[in-house]
């Protein structure tokens, strides 16, 4: 599994994936916290997310010179929202080996000649190949900088907002609330385990059975004495959404649309390359 | 099994977006009317629960590999279908946001994928009809181990499938639709096994210390001669899918040899080419805009420029903090 956010790598690479991912998850947290610009409503992110997504993975597999173009805008939003872009390239790096996995049948089956650089012709396959990685990447980094800029706190209540219904809304906040408890629960377990093992971590499926069984038990246990907590503050089916009214539609909510969405239509739909003249740069 | 963007088509995400979202409709309405009242803290927990099992391996036996779960099978086992199909949507959706596994446009292709067929078709199917934990005697750990396995497999197999057509229908990827289906269902074939051993060795344990928490809904369970019907499609269903694993990995031509032996003539390259003819076609008549050919220098040129707008935005987003 890739984690999107992952400082602290030279520790981590001695952890083990549990490890990785508590510290992923409260480094995340802490990063909306520094980062999240409030100057903007989630449901304008969402939107303009959705429609770059849509346009760029409309592009045909084969039109690399027209997918590039759409790099834009995680190049020039990672800035807008105080990220750098690097850093947004660099996690979603983690996502790359799933998708080579699959593209990587692309030039083993398709090679017909596309384009010819000198002496060197690159096959459809090739250029499909990458033009997957492309999408891959992109769509990736889009949701990075959606979730870094207003938190997923913030992307629930934009979801809420879109009239996503208040039941899957709540599951995903408590869900998301439960996370790092239930990791820090399983890695004491799991340290107590290998306490005990004389350094054999390697773990059997009967063990794996029982300790994942007991962790269940715990969490049967921790939701009945969250459901009375819940019922005594006075909860009726669906969580509050008090900061609703705190993520209002702006004017600046309108410019940063209409221009992200205009932009995505231009790259859509005119041949950027050739209307700037790079096609008769060689 | 995630699916991500990059290999599908909007056409096709956004079709599978609408259809998971129906079925998430249906499974609110479904939980409105449950009579269980601790659902909702308990749904939220669990899905924090599935979340940290996930990121344990274990051992697979007889090999030196590693493995951890989905949950779907498992889920539906201890919340029931519904509740358990909605546990792990939210866990995918979760896992899409946080942690960058499957793409925003892909939720619904995997939320079809991995929930819907586990929960919702495995888990009624196979899984419920063949495991009694109503009845004052308990089922044997051999029994929940085997239907595990095979509620698992066959899951894991139909999540398999909707993969290939799902991408095989995007057009994205150049493999041959035969080859590519086959090379899923033979993957997916081997995880779910491995599913299946780790949902059954939690429901063992389950069973031995709660059993009453397997008893998900207290509703009338059906009785009669359906039991047959589903034991003999689950059976046809996994020595089909392991046998078409088993040609795959013996010999990539082996569907296509065994075809031509049968009837004379080799059918399914023509079968998987008419799909892939028939899904371009789709394509291009449902696609909402045109693509243009692009050339060398055109690449070379947009690089360029997105090489320049990075350095300009970074070296602005420095001023900005220096200030």
């Amino acid at each position: 599994m890739g984690c999107v956010v992952t400082a602290n790598e030279d520790k981590a690479n001695e952890m083990s994936k549990l490890e990785q991912a508590i510290i992923a998850l409260q480094n995340m947290q802490t990063a909306v916290r520094a980062e999240t610009d409030r100057t903007l409503s989630p449901v304008c992110g969402l939107m303009v997310t959705v429609v770059y997504l849509i346009a760029m993975l409309s592009v045909r597999v084969d039109n690399i010179g027209m997918l590039l173009w759409f790099a834009i805008y995680p190049i020039v939003a990672a800035p807008l929202f105080g990220m750098s872009f690097g850093s947004v390239f660099v996690k979603s790096l983690y996502t790359l080996p799933f998708i080579a996995f699959i593209g990587i049948f692309n030039p083993l089956f398709d090679t017909e000649p596309a384009l010819t650089v000198g002496a060197i012709t690159v096959t459809r396959g090739w250029i499909s190949f990458a033009s997957i990685l492309l999408r891959g990447l992109m769509s990736v980094q889009a949701i990075i900088i959606l979730v870094l800029a207003f938190g997923f706190e913030g992307v629930c209540r934009g979801m809420r907002k879109l009239h996503v219904p208040a039941f899957l809304v709540t599951q995903l906040l408590m869900v998301y609330r439960y996370m790092s408890v239930l990791l820090i629960e399983l890695l004491n377990m799991r340290r107590a385990r290998e306490s005990r093992s004389y350094g054999n971590s390697r773990m059997g499926l009967k063990m794996w059975g029982q300790m994942t069984g007991q962790l269940f038990l715990r969490t049967v246990n921790r939701s009945e004495r969250i459901n009375r907590a819940m019922l005594a503050r006075g909860f009726t089916g669906a969580m509050p959404f008090y900061r609703l009214e705190a993520t209002g539609w702006r004017m600046a909510d309108t410019m940063f649309a209409v221009v992200w969405i205009s932009v995505f239509l231009v790259l859509r739909l005119v041949n950027v390359s050739a209307a700037l003249g790079f096609d008769r740069l060689f | 099994m995630h699916m991500s963007d990059a290999m599908l088509s909007p056409e096709v995400a956004i079709a599978a977006d609408i259809a998971a979202g129906a079925l998430l409709v249906i499974a609110g309405s479904k939980l409105k009317k449950s009579n269980r009242d601790n659902l909702v803290p308990l749904m939220g927990v669990t899905g924090a629960f599935i979340f940290a099992a996930q990121m344990v391996n274990f051992a697979i036996p007889g090999t030196g590999s590693s493995g951890h779960i989905v949950g779907g099978v498992l889920l539906a086992a201890l919340l029931g279908p519904w509740a358990g199909f909605l546990t792990l949507a939210s866990v995918i959706i979760i896992q899409c946001l946080i942690f960058a596994d499957g793409g925003l446009m892909a939720i619904g292709c995997n939320l079809l994928n991995m929930g819907a067929m586990t929960a919702l078709v495995a888990y009624p199917l196979i899984f419920k009809p063949l495991l009694d934990f109503d009845s004052q005697r308990h089922p044997s750990s051999l029994r929940i181990f085997a239907v595990s396995i095979l509620a698992c497999v066959l899951g894991l197999e139909l999540g398999a499938v909707m993969v290939s057509l799902e991408t095989l229908a995007s057009g994205v990827t150049a493999i041959p639709a035969g080859k590519f289906f086959l090379l899923m269902t033979s993957i997916h074939l081997a995880i779910g096994v491995g599913e299946g051993l780790a949902t059954g060795a939690v429901i063992v344990f389950i069973n031995k210390v709660r059993p009453d928490l397997l008893v998900p809904d207290n509703q009338a369970r059906r009785k009669g001669g359906i039991r047959g019907v589903v034991i003999s499609f689950a059976v046809a269903a996994v020595i089909v899918a392991g046998g078409l694993s088993f040609l795959a990995s013996s010999d990539p031509d082996g569907l296509e040899w065994s075809i031509e032996k049968v009837t004379g003539s080799s059918e399914l390259p023509e079968v998987a080419g008419a799909l892939a003819d028939g899904s371009s076609a789709i394509q291009s008549a449902t696609s909402i805009m045109p693509d243009y050919e692009n050339t060398f220098s055109g690449i070379v040129g947009a690089a360029m420029v997105l090489i320049l707008v990075w350095a300009v935005s970074s070296l602005l987003m420095k001023t900005k903090q220096t200030k």
